[in-house]
C-alpha cells in the first residue's frame, strides 16, 4: 500500500491536502469538522490586526469554472481570533495562521499573537494592499517580502510559509525574496471581474474580485513548476484543484503538499476524503510508494 | 444571477411588501433566494409562494432591504437561488406553522387548511398573513399588546395542547426560536426550525452563516430537533459579518 503522509517544512501531515485560506475557515468549530473529515490541516481564514467587516454584499460570483470571490478581507482582528483557533486545534491535526498586513512590525505582532494562540504555522498573505506605494500588493515589492521574513524569522519560533500572488509580473524575484520562509504557498486568486449585463454593472460590489477553482489550476501549475525549477524551494500547490489527477499534476509540478477551497462549493466537504482515496489509488496503479517520490518528477 | 419582472406589488404590512415574479424552476418551501439590487447589494430572502407566479415577501429593515421593497410592478428583480434545503411536506392532519417577525414569510407557502398558526410581531402594524389561515386556527401576539395576546410566540404556544399537531414548523428570531426549542424538546414532538443567520455567499464556502461546522444557507436552513440537539451555537453564540464571536 502506498503511503499518501507527506511534510512541509517540519511538519507532518497524514495526507497532502490541506483547507486553504478563506473557505470555511472563520469559525472554529467548521476548522475543527473539517479536520475530523480528512483535511490533514487547515489554513485560517487571513487575519489582521483589526476588526474589518469586509466588502458589502455580493461577495461571490458563481461560476460554471470557478469563483470569483471578494470578501475584502473580512476578518474580526487577530484580538478576537483566539477562541476560534482553541476550538479548531480540537480537530487534532496542524491549524496554520494566516496573516495579513502592511508592514514587518504588524507581520511580526500578528504572528506573535498566532504563535501564542497555538497554531502550528503562519502563512502570509502577501496579497494585502500595501500604504506605501498606492495601488501595489505587499506581495509585489521584493524588499519588503524580505524584510517581512526576515524580521519573523528571527522572532517566531514556529514555520513561516509565504503564500504568493499571481498577479505580479515577475513572480521569481519575489520567490527568491521570499526564500527564507519554510515553504512556499501557490497560487492566491487570480485578479478576474464579472459583468451582469442585464443589469449592466459588475456584479461584486467591489467589482473587481479573485478567481478560484477549475479555471486557474493550469496557471497554479505553470507557477509552481517555474518556481520549483529556479527555485528549489518546498512549495504547497493551491488552485483549482479538483481530483486526484489535478492533485498529481501539481505534485509532479513540484508541489510537496496541495490546498483545497472552492471545489468544496461542488463537492461539499466530504472532498478531503475522496482526494486522499482517489490519490493512493493512483500512486498503486502508478506504482509510487510515497508522495515525496513523485515530487517535482516533471521537472526532470 | 437571473432576472424576472416584477408582476404584482402588495403592501402586506408596515413597511413590508410582497413582490410576485414568473420564474420557471422548482422552489420547495422553506428555500431561500439571494436577492441583488445592482449597487445597493444582496440579501437573503425566502420565497413565500413556490407556485406560479413566485414570490417573496420582504420588510424594510435597513440598506439592503430598501432599495428591494422600493422596487414596482413592471421592475426587473435580480436574483440567484433557490437556496438551501426546505421543511419536509407535512402529512395529513394538522401541523402548526409558528412565524415571528417576517419569518411568517418563509413559512408562508405550507399555509393550507389543515395549517395552524402563531404569528408573533411587535405590533398590530406588523402583523401579515394572519387572513390566509382559517379564523379559527390562527393566534396573534404582539410584544406591545395593540393586537392578539401581549406577548411573545411561546406564550401563545404555551395556551395549545400540542398533542393534536403532527408537526410544528418554526420560523423567527433566534432566540425566540431557542425558546421554543427549549419548550418543545421534553415532549418529544416533531419540530423543523429555520436557522437565519448573516449570509455573505449562500454557497457554504464563507463560513459566515455556520453553526457547529454545519452551513445553515447549504445543509439548512431547514433542521429537525435531532440536529439541533448537536449545535451549541444555537441560541447561545453567532459571528458577526467580520467573523467576530458575539452573544445572541
Ligand atoms: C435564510 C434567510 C431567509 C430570510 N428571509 C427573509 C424574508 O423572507 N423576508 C424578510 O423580510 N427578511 C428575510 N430575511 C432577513 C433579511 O435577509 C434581513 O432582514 C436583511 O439582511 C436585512 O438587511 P438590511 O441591510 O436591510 O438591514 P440591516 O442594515 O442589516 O439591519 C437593520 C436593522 O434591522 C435588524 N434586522 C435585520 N434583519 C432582521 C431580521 N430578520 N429580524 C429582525 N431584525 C432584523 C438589524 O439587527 C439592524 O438593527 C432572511 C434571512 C435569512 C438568513
Ligand atoms: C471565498 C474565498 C476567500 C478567500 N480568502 C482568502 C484569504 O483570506 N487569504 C488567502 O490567502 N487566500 C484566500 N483565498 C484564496 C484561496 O486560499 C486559494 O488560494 C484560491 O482560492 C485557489 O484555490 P482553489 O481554487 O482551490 O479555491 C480565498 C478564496 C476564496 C474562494
Ligand atoms: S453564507 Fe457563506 S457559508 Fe453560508
Amino acid at each position: 500500500m502506498p503511503s499518501i503522509r507527506t511534510k512541509i517544512g517540519p511538519i507532518s501531515l497524514e495526507n497532502p491536502f490541506m483547507l486553504a485560506s478563506g473557505i470555511l475557515d472563520e469559525n472554529g468549530y467548521t476548522m475543527k469538522r473539517i479536520l475530523e473529515n480528512g483535511a490533514s490541516a487547515v489554513v485560517t481564514k487571513s487575519i489582521g490586526t483589526d476588526e474589518r467587516t469586509g466588502y458589502s454584499t455580493p461577495v461571490i460570483v458563481e461560476l460554471p469554472y470557478g469563483l470569483i470571490n471578494a470578501i475584502g478581507l473580512a476578518n474580526p482582528g487577530i484580538d478576537n481570533f483566539g477562541e476560534e483557533i482553541k476550538i479548531a486545534l480540537k480537530g487534532n491535526r496542524p491549524v496554520i495562521g494566516s496573516i495579513f498586513g502592511s508592514t514587518p512590525e504588524e507581520f511580526v505582532n500578528l504572528a506573535l499573537k498566532m504563535e501564542n494562540y497555538g497554531v502550528n504555522a503562519i502563512e502570509l498573505n502577501l496579497s494585502c494592499p500595501h500604504v506605501k506605494g498606492f495601488g501595489s500588493e505587499v506581495g509585489s515589492d521584493p524588499d519588503l517580502v524580505e524584510e517581512i521574513i526576515k524580521e519573523l524569522k528571527s522572532k517566531i519560533n514556529i514555520p513561516v510559509f509565504s503564500k504568493l500572488s499571481p498577479n505580479v509580473t515577475d513572480i521569481l524575484s519575489i520567490a527568491k525574496a521570499a526564500e527564507r520562509s519554510d515553504a512556499l504557498v501557490m497560487i492566491n486568486t487570480v485578479r478576474a471581474m464579472s459583468i451582469d449585463i442585464y443589469a449592466r454593472k459588475p456584479v461584486l460590489s467591489n467589482k473587481y474580485g479573485g478567481l478560484s477553482g477549475q479555471a486557474i489550476k493550469n496557471i497554479g501549475v505553470r507557477y509552481v513548476y517555474e518556481v520549483k525549477k529556479e527555485t528549489g524551494q518546498q512549495i504547497v500547490g493551491v488552485g483549482g484543484i479538483e481530483t486526484a489527477e489535478d492533485a498529481v499534476e501539481y505534485i509532479m509540478a513540484g508541489a510537496s503538499a496541495l490546498q483545497v477551497g472552492t471545489v468544496i462549493h461542488k463537492k461539499g466537504i466530504g472532498v478531503f476524503k475522496e482526494l486522499s482515496r482517489e490519490l493512493e489509488e493512483f500512486m498503486n496503479h502508478e506504482g509510487y510508494e510515497t508522495v515525496s517520490e513523485m515530487t517535482g518528477v516533471a521537472l526532470s | 444571477m437571473n432576472f424576472s419582472i416584477i408582476l404584482s406589488k402588495e403592501v402586506v404590512a408596515k413597511n413590508t411588501v410582497t413582490l410576485k415574479f414568473s420564474f420557471d424552476k422548482r422552489v420547495y418551501a422553506g428555500q431561500f433566494a439571494m436577492v441583488w439590487t445592482p449597487g445597493k447589494g444582496e440579501i437573503p430572502i425566502s420565497f413565500s409562494h413556490t407556485g406560479d407566479p413566485k414570490g417573496i415577501t420582504i420588510k424594510n429593515y435597513g440598506d439592503m432591504s430598501a432599495p428591494i421593497v422600493a422596487l414596482n410592478a413592471g421592475e426587473r428583480i435580480f436574483f440567484r437561488g433557490p437556496y438551501g434545503n426546505s421543511f419536509t411536506k407535512p402529512k395529513d392532519g394538522d401541523y402548526l406553522l409558528i412565524g415571528g417577525g417576517s419569518g411568517i414569510a418563509s413559512l408562508a407557502p405550507m399555509i393550507s387548511k389543515n395549517a395552524h398558526g402563531i404569528i408573533s410581531a411587535r405590533s398590530m402594524e406588523d402583523l401579515f398573513f394572519l387572513d390566509k389561515f382559517e379564523k379559527s386556527k390562527v393566534i396573534a401576539t404582539t410584544d406591545d399588546g395593540s393586537f392578539g395576546i401581549k406577548g411573545n410566540a411561546l406564550d401563545a404556544l404555551r395556551t395549545l395542547d400540542l398533542e393534536k399537531f403532527q408537526n410544528i414548523y418554526v420560523c423567527g428570531p433566534e432566540k425566540m426560536m431557542k425558546g421554543i426549542y427549549d419548550y418543545i424538546k421534553p415532549k418529544n414532538i416533531a419540530a423543523e426550525f429555520s436557522l437565519e443567520r448573516p449570509m455573505k455567499c449562500a454557497i457554504g464556502i464563507c463560513d459566515s452563516c455556520s453553526v457547529n461546522g454545519i452551513q445553515i444557507c447549504k445543509t439548512g436552513p431547514v433542521f429537525g430537533m435531532d440536529s439541533l440537539r448537536d449545535f451549541t451555537e444555537f441560541g447561545t453564540t453567532r459571528l458577526m459579518l467580520s467573523g467576530k464571536r458575539v452573544n445572541i
